[in-house]
């Protein structure tokens, strides 16, 4: 009769309760993930580069769009497979996971579920192969977790709409080829009523700055969208979707993935840590040794526990249809904020060499920020929340 | 060519392995597709690629292990054939080869190939022992392998150096995990491998082992290293000293 044992980084053991497919992608992710990016990540963030090679490499492997389904270019995979490609790809870095995110989630999930089949054939298979590179642009210089007061507009004219305006921190815009770009009509029917545009970058009076001096993500390209009465023809217009509920569902399917990505952050910088205070030697004795060390690695492995397993159930829910948006809420605070602090602990028990790039958890740290502020902060989704349980919302001050 | 490659799941080494009273507790770590059983499927699948052929895998196994005859198929290998075996059993070499044998007598490969060894046991007895029953001509410790019209020309790390060897067809060749680096399985590959066929045969008797496993044993720790101090010469009596010369 075997005996149980206990796994150190998955201590409930939720991988043995992924199915065969999933865990398959799961191990072919990380070993990529580990022999392609990793040696890149170092440069990416000291250099603040994202390697021209990195696009191409992912498509190969299929995880661009992998939830789409295989006559798009997509792979048909189960969303609990797209969670852990999320996961591995952030136990490297945000930034790669940001990348693949905006890619799959919001420019590739839109143009499925939004676009004109037109559309579709058109741009999810370049999409998919990385022949094409997407970008998504909802954010405002003013207008951030109130996306509702865009300022960005789109008036109708003949055979399409003239769009002005402009978009902020948006990943990987400077290189982007499509942007979904997210405008208030201005005149005619839908005076007011948020569209979603496919703006191509040869577009006339379009331009996408790059973002300099970032402190985080810098192994990803963050710019602007400019849009200066730029022409949008209406085949780049996505046909039916009215409002914020479009932009919102391409959000959800954003930060269902950092849900899981943050898994993989924490993981690595609990692995880390771990590694290093049971070499590091103060005292006569490894810091591993300690009371103090002991409790901080035992409260990592414990929040990283309920992580897994909130990743785990929440992808499970995803796949067989029964997912709230709160769900994702819930999961994306939790999940973003615990990997933070985690970072945070970590980067403290490597002490003077935590500092330096070479150890890594530093980078995890300083990304942990962005992503704990961008697709939706941990304090709004602390209001989506608080509206769920109190049925009152407080976005706005009522007093 | 037509090749069968034998393969076997066994525990990531990376993940932490415990003993219990002198058992191996595995439980709790990854499995994985033996490193260098992957290198012989990767080795198949080249030559396949270039010269044409089909590659089937074997595998023995608890029903879990499944898992690894499905990563082999969505590396590229044609079709599976998963021998079932009871958790619980414990198959020596010997056995191991006993059930292969009985397994590819019945079949007509132009190569069979396999890991040198398994990671998990490290005993490297399989190969040569399943050559015997089967009366091949192999190769063991491959670490690279050429398809020379109906022969296989392998280069063999030997003690000495590389030999290169000209085997005829049909024969057995161990693989070393130098010789390649194996494939890691698109997604495109794994969706691929859902529709290929794996047969699952439950054993129904397993054949002996010759040999018993009466414990394991953790590997005894090292005694720290002791750091000699002092002017060169007092250093030099000091070495002499310790090394007892």
């Amino acid at each position: 009769m075997a005996k149980a044992a206990f796994n150190t980084d998955d201590a409930f053991l939720f991988e043995q309760m992924l199915g065969e497919e999933d865990r398959l992608i799961m191990q072919s992710a990380r070993d990529f993930c580990q022999e392609t990016l990793e040696p890149l990540a170092l440069e990416g963030n000291q250099d603040e580069v994202f390697h021209d090679h990195i696009p191409k490499a992912l498509a190969e492997m299929g995880l661009l769009g992998a939830t789409i389904p295989e006559e798009y270019g997509g792979m048909g995979a189960s969303d609990t497979a797209y969670g852990l490609i999320a996961r591995e790809l952030e136990r490297v870095d945000s930034g790669y996971r940001s990348f693949a995110s905006v890619q799959s989630s919001l420019v590739m999930y839109p143009i499925y579920t939004f676009g004109t089949e037109e559309q579709r054939q058109r741009f999810l298979p370049k999409l998919a192969s990385a022949d094409l590179i997407g970008c998504f642009g909802l954010t405002e210089p003013n207008h951030g977790s109130d996306p509702g007061s865009m300022v960005t507009t789109a008036t109708p004219v003949d055979g399409g709409f003239v769009l002005n305006g402009a978009k902020m921190w948006i990943t990987s815009s400077p290189m982007a080829d499509v942007a979904v770009v997210w405008a208030k009509v201005k005149g005619g029917d839908d005076d007011g009523v948020i569209r979603g545009f496919l703006v191509e970058k040869d577009f006339k009076g379009y331009s996408a700055p790059k973002t300099h001096n970032k402190m985080s993500l810098r192994a990803s390209i963050t710019g602007e969208i400019v849009l200066d009465e730029c022409f949008v023809p209406t085949e780049n217009v996505f046909p039916e979707i009215r409002g914020l509920k479009g932009p919102f569902s391409c959000l959800n399917s954003a930060r269902y993935g950092i849900a899981w990505g943050a898994v993989g952050a924490a993981e690595d910088c609990y692995q880390r840590a771990r590694r290093y205070v049971g070499e590091r030697k103060q005292f006569g004795l490894p810091l591993a040794a300690t009371q103090l060390i002991q409790t901080k690695l035992a409260n990592m492995l414990t929040d990283i526990t309920a992580m897994q397993l909130l990743a785990w159930r929440l992808g499970n829910l995803k796949d067989t249809g029964q997912l709230h948006p709160s769900m994702v809420s819930l999961a994306k605070r939790h999940n973003v904020g615990t990997a933070l602090d985690i970072a945070r602990i970590a980067r403290d028990m490597l002490g003077g060499n935590g500092i330096t790039g070479e150890y890594r958890v530093i980078h995890h740290m300083v990304n942990l920020e962005s992503v704990n502020t961008y697709e939706g902060t941990y304090d709004i989704h602390g209001l989506i929340l608080g509206r769920e349980i109190t049925g009152i919302q407080a976005f706005t001050a009522l007093g | 060519m037509n090749f069968c490659v034998c393969i076997k799941q066994v525990p990531d080494v990376a993940a932490p392995i415990t003993l219990h009273g002198g058992e191996l507790v595995t439980d709790a770590g990854r499995v994985v597709l033996n490193a260098y059983d992957a290198s012989a499927v990767e080795a198949a699948l080249v030559l396949t690629e270039a010269h044409g052929g089909e590659v089937d895998v074997v595998l023995i196994g608890p029903e879990k292990a499944t898992e690894t005859v499905r990563k082999a198929l969505a590396m590229g290998a044609t079709r599976g054939t998963h021998l079932v075996v009871d958790s619980s059993s414990s198959l020596d070499s010997s056995a191991v080869a006993a059930l292969l044998a009985e397994h590819l007598a019945e079949r007509a490969y132009d190569a069979v190939l396999t890991g040198k060894q398994a990671q998990d046991t490290d005993a490297g007895l399989g190969g040569a022992m399943l050559a015997e029953r089967l009366g091949l001509p192999y190769v063991t410790n491959a670490v690279g392998i050429e398809q020379e019209g109906n022969a296989l020309v392998v280069t063999r790390q030997g003690d000495a150096g590389q030999e290169r060897i000209v085997l005829p067809t049909p024969c057995l060749v161990t693989c070393s995990n130098d010789m390649n680096d194996p494939r890691i399985p698109s997604l495109k590959g794994i969706m691929a491998a859902k529709k290929k066929e794996i047969v699952a045969v439950a054993v129904a008797a397993v054949p002996p082992s010759a040999t018993r496993t009466l414990a394991y044993e953790a590997l005894p720790t090292r005694p720290p290293g002791e750091m000699l101090r002092g002017e060169p010469a007092e250093i030099a009596a000091k070495l002499v000293a310790v090394l007892d010369l």
